[in-house]
């Protein structure tokens, strides 16, 4: 993708998703103007529900416009107490239910499931030992990712540690699919 | 930053209270109070500052219609230089002949629960830094103690209160009511922003704020390249904008800042506001800034406003009737819904965690069911 010129929508369960993805796509040169974000408004229903009501909506947009515009989706949900796998096919069956085809390999779609949740993530680029099972503390302040995410965009192009949660492996080969 | 607003008696707002945070987005009907409490917060500023006395600043037709206590009661709680502050204000409107002038009942200053000021019935106590007793004298009552203060080594405490006062920022911006000329810097913003020329004069001393404001400006108005005063006379200086062709950068074409379109004014203004206050412990407190704007204009300027405050770097207290700035700001905490039947004063609720109906909220409050569940 030409990134300064593409066009890309973020939908994503909470703040600190967005953050992330912000902070993200901006040192990777996303152009910060032509992003925009949808997020769940605080205290309405479950964040990964959310995501998936709206995914059927956002990618008939992408569809129906992705041939005349440089636009790209970015979807951002919790795997929780499912798998990767799980969650993604929770996806497809949101766009199957609305008589839509599955998300395909040629589409800048991409889907990033962090398990058990972003901030799994958050916490390992801050150099602390995680599994995926376990609930960690939500951040005081979303921005104290910044330097993690930053550091983070470096380790995707050149390869993750071994020892980086598996979801995240799989989000950074999502990553790369779709740049 | 502002923490605390307490007011009674003034207009439809009676016992008053609210507790702010870092970013606050005021909500509510046309009507229920938003813009009052940002015309307080204006009139107390004009008061310490001693822009005029009380009775120009403080009328009695601003009393609670419904009330008949003369008093009215204004209360802040600043937090910064190490501690709290809390400002207290009463002002006496009472009957003078034929006429209902104000005056001050009691004005109060205290740093962290000790006092610096006390102005109580024409008599003035200060303290000092240390909180020992200082100089006592009879004073006017008809205005503000504070601008009359001359900043010494021991009442640093009250000087930093006193400059803090001037940071704060309260407008609705009006593209169309700003002048395009400037005879002279000026330090504060008028309410409608008239005087945003004035005030970029005196940003202008500070080149590494205009650096980055201009940089900021460039990737937001296309082919922007700087601002210049151009003199017009002995003081006067008209703000110009120049603009380079997409194909030829050399060839800058120039723009009086009234020529351009009150959206992009707009823009200028909003990004101003953000970019040249930050980290100096501003409050800024804006009306509807998304008026003017472009749809596609909006939300990146709020994700960097949110970002500032998010990182301490500023204060918002926004009001908003916008879609765009009620579904973003409200994925987290920071909603307050004002409301007020006819006659009685007004209600605030903090949007809380209580909606599970899957709908963004600006369509629950184009629905009334926000107001209907308040």
């Amino acid at each position: 993708m030409t990134q300064r010129k593409v066009r890309v929508t973020v939908l994503c369960e909470d703040r600190q998703q967005e953050v992330f993805a912000r902070y993200f796509l901006e040192k990777r040169g996303f152009h910060p103007r032509k992003i925009r974000y949808l997020l769940l408004p605080k205290g309405t229903q479950s964040g990964e529900q959310y995501v998936r009501e709206c995914y059927r909506t956002e990618v008939k947009a992408y569809r129906s416009n992705k041939n005349h515009l440089s636009i790209a989706l970015i979807v951002l949900i919790d795997a929780d107490n499912k798998s990767v796998a799980e969650r993604l096919n929770q996806l497809d069956s949101a766009l199957e239910d609305d008589s839509q085809a599955k998300r395909q390999e040629h589409e800048k779609i991409a889907v990033f499931v962090p398990k058990r949740n972003i901030e799994t993530w958050i916490h390992y680029l801050q150099e602390e030992t995680v599994d995926e099972e376990t609930a960690y503390q939500k951040l005081e302040k979303e921005g104290d990712c910044k330097p993690g995410v930053e550091k983070l965009v470096n380790q995707c192009d050149r390869g993750l540690a071994e020892d980086a949660p598996p979801s995240l492996h799989t989000a950074c080969s999502e990553w790369q699919r779709i740049i | 930053m502002l923490k605390r607003i307490y007011i009674d008696n003034f207009r439809c707002l009676v016992n008053f209270d609210l507790s702010v945070d870092a970013i606050n987005l005021f909500l509510g009907p046309n009507g229920a109070g938003k813009s009052t409490v940002f015309d307080v917060l204006r009139k107390i500023q004009a008061f310490v500052s001693g822009d005029s006395k009380a009775d120009v600043i403080f009328k009695s037709v601003d009393c609670t219609r419904w009330q008949t206590s003369p008093i009215q009661t204004f209360e802040l709680e600043i937090e910064g230089n190490g501690g709290k502050y809390k400002y207290e204000l009463a002002i006496d409107n009472y009957k003078d002949k034929e006429r209902i002038s104000a005056r001050v009942e009691y004005e109060r200053l205290w740093f962290d629960n000790q006092p610096l000021i006390k102005f109580e019935s024409g008599e003035v106590q200060l303290y000092r830094d240390n909180y020992s007793e200082g100089q006592n004298y009879s004073f006017a009552w008809s205005q503000s103690i504070l601008p009359t203060i001359m900043p010494r080594s021991d009442n640093t405490k009250l000087t930093w209160f006193k400059q803090r006062m001037e940071r704060f920022i309260i407008v609705q911006i009006i593209p169309t009511m700003m002048d395009d000329d400037s005879n002279r810097e000026q330090m504060r913003l008028s309410a409608r922003m008239e005087n945003f020329v004035s005030w970029y004069r005196y940003l202008s001393q500070d080149q590494g704020k205009i650096f980055e404001l201009t940089n900021a400006l460039r990737e937001i108005l296309d082919g922007f390249a700087y601002f210049k005063f151009v003199e017009a006379g002995q003081q006067n200086r008209i703000l110009k904008l120049y603009f380079s062709g997409e194909s030829d950068k050399s060839n800058t074409l120039e723009y009086r800042f009234g020529e351009l379109s009150e959206g992009q004014r707009m823009l200028i203004a909003l990004y101003t506001l953000i970019y040249c206050t930050q980290s100096e412990d501003y409050t800024l407190c804006i009306d509807e800034p998304e008026n003017f704007l472009a749809l596609a204009e909006i939300q990146p300027w709020l994700i960097k406003l949110y970002d500032l405050c998010s990182e301490k770097k500023t204060q918002a207290l926004l009001i908003s009737h916008h879609p765009e700035l009620i579904n973003y700001l409200l994925a987290s905490p920071v909603g307050y819904w004002f409301d007020r039947q006819s006659n009685t004063p007004v209600r605030v609720k903090r949007i809380g965690s209580d909606n599970d109906t899957g709908l963004p909220i600006s369509e629950l409050i184009a629905r009334g069911w926000l107001r209907d569940s308040a």
